[in-house]
């Protein structure tokens, strides 16, 4: 028999029992008895019915359900008869689930999902490790397929690289798309499939510059060609380079990187027709051809059975062997130095597992979500006391009917279970509720992450892992906060219960100690959290107010890429631009550099000094070289220390000059003046020229608010031409309403010119400290939450006390207590378990603070002023939550709580 | 949580099911006409209460000794559920009644041994 025809079953036994009785009736009757006794003589001979029916259940088989059955209509009929306490729990479990399972999902998305290929557990990416360079990931051509033919250990190799803001042109409009330049089994190795269409194939990717085939994702597909069935063949241009569709992939495939998405992708021998410059084809350094190029990412594919370290030592003779190779293709290069073959030489290849696709979002973002998910946890362990308190109170004010359940026969398995029944049925929808919650908030969460410099897109959708995790949240929770108060509640002395009145009785005293050691445990944690959100939310305003080198304030940021639609001449066109924009009322002047500002592009390289240094031989330290404009300095204001800054004729034809930082100025010439001296830059562009450094200015930080501010060198932009540009606006009004009267002077100058990120350069600082506004506001929104449900959970145990002392103040009212005493003796109360929180959680704190060192900036983990601060709101609020029943307390009419004793 | 059964049927515990298929080897019959049956043919000696018939008769039914179905009465303008025996019922019939015999002369010896051999 199956449980749903549990219903049909009994009606039949139902029947079946009536129409006997009936029969018996009848028969009695028949046998002379008057109807009455009739009656009464067949239900003798019948039995017990309800017991008859029991035991007919558990015939069929099914008690047990049965009983969960009863139990759980039981727990429904009970919540329903307290609608108030009813909602109130379930809205405190569904914040805390729901917090915990929107952090989750994000998790989930970004840290924890696998790539949608096949066995992504096989992949691996590839990373060179040296004690001159830093890890690094990118890898010559020549390399990668010297590697990708060591097919004992491998099943296959792929290479990729990114194509930043590519122009994509179809039937006359243009738009900037994400595309990615891929290997001959990029698609193979992975195991990605054409929806419609092919994908690449090695063929595409035999000969340079040959087969100019594109594939587009189904994000692409979509939303730019309305899922077009034609879509097959259709011609494009990729930075003004014809290209033709042969195929659009899977929906779920957005690329390697979790959070980034690619959408167009070509084979990497098609590098010269999209970006020319950087292919250097036919020169030594041909970006094909070169082995000292490193410029792809490899991914690999391990044969079954073979682990990452096997597959390394098998690789690793090739990888030397390729770096033999790639110093000595540096010879007659400008780049070419002993310092540089060695460091070359002393490259070893490490595997990492790449499962989840490379790391760039989870190195950005892991940290940060782990610490909201431990802060939304402690806010689950809050809301469960919290819930935990109003069961006790309402365990309390059910003494009597457990007394008496107990007392007629109940056994004490079957009420715990019951009770059981009824935190599980909260723990359920409150979970149910806060999944419904997480889903709203998860969105609200992936919009701050996706507020940064580069655009993160995942997919955060109510998937199983989501699903379950919710529901062992919530059976967890409903666990911990049932489990005490369903052994308290069938911990009830029979006897007591009936005789006694509870309010005085000894379980309740019991559970009141119970209690004020739950309130004792939110103060704690909610002090823990109030910490950490006191120092996240203190980190974030110091890095607001530190000054970075420049003047944040009224500065226009946009970028252009005339290379992207054919210009070969980029000069006369900035200095066009720079001089119509700098026109506009409402700008003062304006400069022009490739990177904008806190840009997260990085451009090392090494240089070489001529004339002494303070270090002997070649210095491999990094240096960052950035192009900049006449007057860029005096636009971000960043103040001049020594010599000059580039002008207007600091330009092609003229001597090459350069401008260096003070960490540049110490590092290379200590305290001596670098004006004059010169500097040559071998490592960028292949230049062997030496250039005079004409000024020095104050360092401004580069990528980022954090980092030590590295050295770098400037070079004039108009000198050394580079098709990506990024204009530096300095309005005197707000830069926002210049923005629009800028971007028109650009598209005066040339309608076919895409202009992108237009925003203001306090929004590019805002937009670096992505991380930090997550975890800050995140914990700061939590943190109070915490103090909210605290101060309830505080109030609740108060007004309780003060309910169940009413007898006991009467008579000290009685006996000539003072109003104010009362009142007094109620906040003494309160003040007596904040500060045992308080006591507790200061310490707890100390020591978890610690845990979020690294994430801090301008204080540290013991900043004394936040802990001040975190303990005088927290006793100000829960003093403020006991008010009201210290009133209560004071107003308590002495005659009347006498007599209801 | 089992209830403690009524003394009674505990008396009957393990015969019950047997002398319910036995009564059914006579024809389909319902409840009622079962248990009166039984009361009948004992000379009201197991003065059973029918309704402790109905968990045995589900039992037997989840394990399909018995099927049943709702039928009119020939004698009345009436339906009762009727109970007949399965295939299977009847060879269980056969096994328990063997065990029963078996049970039953093992007591006896024990409790009226045969003339001592001297």
């Amino acid at each position: 028999m199956k449980w749903w025809q549990l219903r049909k079953k009994n009606a039949d036994l139902e029947r079946e029992m009536r129409s006997d009785l009936e029969l018996e009736e009848e028969e009695q009757r028949e046998s002379g008895l008057p109807p009455e006794e009739a009656h009464y003589a067949a239900r003798r001979a019948f039995g017990n019915p309800t017991l008859i029916r029991e035991q007919t259940h558990e015939a069929w088989g099914w008690a047990p359900f049965e009983r969960l059955a009863q139990d759980l209509h039981y727990a429904l009929r009970q919540l329903r008869r307290s609608p108030g306490f009813t909602l109130t729990a379930v809205l405190i479990l569904a914040l805390g689930t729901g917090a915990v399972t929107a952090v989750f999902s994000l998790i989930d998305a970004a840290l924890l999902r696998m790539l949608p290929v096949e066995n992504p557990q096989q992949l691996v990416q590839f990373k060179t490790v040296s004690p001159a360079f830093p890890e690094d990931d990118a890898f010559s051509y020549p390399s990668f397929q010297a590697l990708k033919k060591q097919t004992q250990v491998l099943a296959g190799a792929l290479a990729f690289r990114r194509l930043h803001k590519i122009d994509f042109e179809v039937d006359g409009n243009s738009a900037l798309a994400e595309g990615q330049l891929v290997s001959a089994d990029y698609y193979s190795v992975l195991g990605v499939k054409a929806v419609r269409g092919r994908t690449i194939v090695p063929a595409d990717v035999a000969v340079a510059g040959q087969n100019p085939v594109a594939v587009i994702s189904y994000d692409l597909w979509r939303t730019r060609f309305a899922l077009d069935p034609g879509i097959i063949g259709k011609k494009i241009l990729l930075n003004n380079a014809p290209f033709t569709i042969v195929g659009v992939t899977e929906p779920e495939f957005y690329g390697l990187q979790p959070g980034e998405k690619i959408d167009v992708t070509i084979p990497l021998t098609t590098i010269a027709l999209v970006n020319p410059g950087f292919a250097a084809a036919g020169g030594p350094a041909d970006a094909l051809k070169a082995p000292f190029r490193n410029w792809l990412y490899v991914i690999g594919r391990l044969q079954p059975g073979v682990t990452a370290e096997q597959a390394t030592a098998s690789l690793q003779p090739i990888f030397v062997q390729c770096m033999r190779n790639a110093a000595a293709s540096l010879a007659g290069t400008p780049v070419d130095s002993p310092a540089i073959r060695q460091a070359i030489l002393q490259l070893r290849l490490r595997l990492d597992p790449a499962s989840q696709g490379l790391a760039s979002l989870r190195r950005q973002f892991s940290k940060p979500l782990w610490i909201v998910m431990a802060v939304v946890g402690l806010l689950l362990l809050i809301t469960c006391a919290n819930v935990a308190n109003l069961l006790l109170a309402r365990a309390n004010a059910r003494e009597r009917e457990m007394a008496v359940r107990l007392a007629i026969g109940a056994g004490k398995a079957r009420l715990i279970r019951q009770s059981m029944a009824e935190s599980i049925l909260l723990g359920i929808s409150g979970g149910a509720l806060g999944v419904g919650l997480a889903f709203l908030g998860s969105h609200s969460l992936l919009a701050l992450m996706a507020r940064g410099r580069s655009p993160v897109s995942l997919s955060v959708h109510p998937d199983l892992i989501v699903f379950a995790f919710a529901l062992v949240v919530s059976l967890a929770t409903a666990l911990v906060f049932g489990a005490i108060p369903a052994w308290r509640a069938a911990d009830v002395d029979p006897s007591h219960g009936l005789v006694q009145k509870t309010q005085s009785s000894a379980g309740a005293s019991g559970r009141h100690r119970l209690g004020k050691f739950l309130v004792i445990v939110q103060v704690a944690v909610s002090l823990v959290l109030l910490v950490a959100a006191g120092l996240l939310a203190r980190t974030l305003t110091n890095l607001n107010s530190f000054y970075p080198g420049f003047n944040r304030d009224n500065v226009l940021l946009f970028s252009i890429d005339p290379g992207t639609i054919g210009y070969q001449h980029v000069t006369p066109l900035y200095e066009q631009l720079l001089s119509r924009i700098a026109a506009i009322p409402g700008v003062r002047m304006a400069s022009l550099s490739v990177h904008e500002p806190l840009s997260t592009n990085v451009s090392d390289t090494v240089v070489k000094i001529q004339g002494p240094v303070p270090r002997e031989g070649d210095d491999l330290t990094p240096v960052n070289v950035e192009m900049a404009g006449p007057s860029y300095f005096a636009t971000l204001q960043t103040p001049l220390l020594r010599g000059r800054e580039f002008s207007a004729d600091d330009r092609a034809g003229t001597k090459e000059v350069a401008i260096v930082n003070e960490t540049l100025a110490r590092h290379f010439f200590g305290d001596t003046d670098p004006v004059g001296r010169l500097v040559s830059i071998p490592g960028y562009r292949g230049d062997s020229n030496w250039v005079e450094i004409v000024g020095e200015v104050r360092d401004m930080k580069v990528h980022d608010l954090r980092e030590p501010t590295p050295l770098m060198l400037y070079e004039p932009m108009l000198q050394n031409p580079e098709s990506n540009a990024t204009f530096e606006v300095r309005t005197s009004i707000d830069p926002a309403s210049a923005a629009t009267a800028v971007v028109g002077v650009v598209k005066a100058q040339d309608g076919r010119l895409p202009v992108y990120a237009v925003k203001s350069l306090a929004d590019q600082l805002n937009d670096s400290l992505v991380e930090e506004r997550l975890v800050a506001s995140l914990s700061g929104i939590f943190g109070v939450l915490a103090l909210l449900l605290t101060s309830v959970g505080l109030y609740g145990l108060m007004a309780y006390t003060v309910n169940r002392r009413t007898g006991e103040i009467g008579i000290r009212m009685a006996l000539g207590a003072q109003r104010g005493t009362i009142a007094r003796m109620v906040l003494r109360e309160t003040l007596l378990l904040v500060a045992c929180g308080l006591a507790i959680g200061v310490p707890v704190a100390l020591f978890s603070a610690r845990f979020i060192a690294t994430q801090l900036f301008g204080l540290k983990p013991g900043d004394p002023l936040t802990f001040v601060i975190a303990c005088a709101g927290m006793l100000a609020v829960t003093v403020a939550a006991s008010y009201l029943p210290a009133r209560r307390a004071a107003s308590v009419d002495p005659m009347r709580a006498l007599r209801s004793e | 949580m089992t209830k403690p059964a009524p003394p009674r049927s505990a008396l009957l515990q393990g015969t019950l099911d047997m002398l319910i298929l036995r009564t059914l080897r006579y024809g389909p019959a319902h409840g009622h006409q079962i248990g009166k049956h039984i009361q009948r043919t004992t000379n009201e000696f197991l003065q059973m209460q029918h309704g402790s018939l109905y968990p045995a008769l589900h039992r037997l039914e989840r394990r399909g000794w018995v099927v049943s179905k709702w039928e009119t009465a020939p004698d009345r303008n009436r339906e009762f559920k009727y109970y007949r025996l399965t295939e299977k019922g009847r060879k269980q019939l056969v096994v328990e009644e063997s065990q029963w015999k078996q049970m039953a002369e093992a007591v006896a010896r024990v409790m009226w041994p045969p003339a001592e051999e001297s």
